[in-house]
């Protein structure tokens, strides 16, 4: 518990005179966790897109766009990098 | 069959996706209008240009007619519900197997029928479906079995040993079999809701929901077959527990009275679904029109659930209950034009959304 008082007394005296982590590493975060969304959500659609290719090859096509479809989540969420910088 | 393991999650995206697909290539309208203008020969050369392809390719050297479409329609069936089992893992598979024991039901109401009508054992190993719990081997110890008792004594080890043993004293005293079916169904009933677990759990209140409904429908089929035949029974002895509908001492009184009972069904929660089905009871003579309508009713509360619900097991369940009509549909028209019945006779036994 002390420690953890220091550790935020420290992240205080740092916050005066900026944020706790810089653009460039928050841009990075937002990348990481907008793949992980990405990744999340096409398990499912996946999973589903694969059972219905078995059944019906015709489906392939629709099934590779509904996959790709959560990229955009990804996609978004690079422009941050060019944003932050 | 490989036991559930508590820890793996249950694939709903895959095996909905695959059902539904699936679902959609049954027999349509225009299908049925087809296949009940045509001869049992015409039948199955269809059948060869459908889904049933292999099943009629490697069926078709050794039987004939309607046999042919029976033996393909059973095995497609069997095909079909066999995969479902393999594809689903976790909470589903358990689900699915325990619906999917309604086979065994089945299978035992049929070899009972045949040892009771003596119907030759070809005929009666013809309609079993190997999609249920037991093992080929089992099904043929039961299409051995030599009597009705023969067949009760079979099944002594199994989940129905003990409610056909107590039935089977009232058989002998009545000469029917109902008492001895109504057993095989109520056991099966029971095992299905009794071993689920309590927790008010989304994905089993809405399978629990389902089979309540089917409960309900078996309870009301039942009460309406005992009101029409007049017979002198105590309908609370073919109460199935579990449904939500009634309970046994309001079946009995029910039953006596009709218009009450119909009254009753459409105050309920099914009162929109069945609406269509109820006046049609209200116009028929027959109680083969409201069962075939009682059946569709079920059907489409199915599909609303699934619909509804998505990601859980009601698609799969809507798609066995679609996949069993097909194929009672299917076979009544193969038999119907075998006896050479008009095709608005055959189109009134049919069962079509």
């Amino acid at each position: 518990m002390t420690a953890l008082t220091e550790l935020a007394n420290v992240v205080l005296q740092e916050g005066a005179s900026g944020p706790a982590i810089g653009p460039t590493a928050a841009a990075a975060l937002a990348v990481g966790l907008g793949a992980l969304g990405t990744g999340i959500a096409q398990r499912s659609i996946g999973a589903a897109a694969v059972g219905a290719v078995a059944e019906d090859d015709d489906m392939f096509v629709p099934a590779l766009i509904f996959t790709a479809l959560p990229e955009t989540l990804i996609i978004i969420a690079f422009v941050t990098i060019f944003v932050a910088n | 069959m490989s036991t559930t393991d508590d820890y793996e999650d249950s694939n709903y995206e895959y095996v909905t996706a695959r059902v539904r697909s699936r679902r959609s290539k049954l027999f349509d309208d225009d299908d049925y209008r087809k296949l009940v203008r045509m001869g049992t020969g015409e039948i199955a050369r269809f059948m060869e240009e459908s889904e049933y392809e292999t099943e009629m390719n490697r069926l078709g050297s050794r039987y004939s007619g309607s046999d042919l479409v029976e033996y393909a329609l059973n095995e497609n069936l069997a095909g079909h519900f066999e995969d479902l089992l393999r594809w689903s893992t976790g909470q589903l598979y358990d689900y699915v197997v325990r619906y999917l024991r309604k086979f065994d039901a089945w299978n035992i109401k049929t070899v009972l029928r045949g040892r009771y009508s003596e119907a030759p054992r070809d005929d009666v190993e013809a309609d079993l479906i190997d999609a249920g719990e037991f093992s080929a081997a089992q099904l043929d110890e039961l299409v051995e079995a030599g009597s009705v008792e023969d067949v009760v004594e079979v099944l002594d080890r199994t989940i129905f040993g003990d409610a056909l043993e107590a039935a089977v004293e009232d058989y002998e005293g009545t000469g029917l079999l109902v008492p001895l079916e109504n057993a095989v169904d109520r056991t099966f009933y029971e095992h299905l809701i009794g071993g689920l677990p309590d927790e008010p759990d989304r994905a089993t209140g809405l399978y629990v929901e389902f089979l309540e409904a089917e409960i309900d429908f078996r309870n009301l089929r039942n009460a309406l077959r005992l009101a029409r035949s007049g017979a002198d029974m105590d309908p609370a002895d073919y109460y199935i527990e579990g449904g939500r509908l009634f309970d046994a001492d309001e079946l009995r009184q029910l039953v006596a009275n009709e218009d009450q009972l119909v009254e009753r069904v459409r105050d309920s929660v099914y009162g929109d679904d069945l609406d269509d089905a109820l006046d049609v009871l209200a116009g028929a003579e027959s109680l083969i029109e409201f069962e075939h309508a009682l059946d569709a009713a079920l059907l489409e509360y199915a599909d609303t659930l699934s619909n509804r619900y998505p990601l859980s097991v009601c698609p799969v369940l809507s798609f066995v209950l679609a996949k069993e009509r097909e194929v009672d549909n299917v076979r009544a028209i193969a038999r119907g034009r075998e006896a050479g019945l008009s095709p608005e006779q055959i189109e009134a036994e049919l069962v079509v959304l």
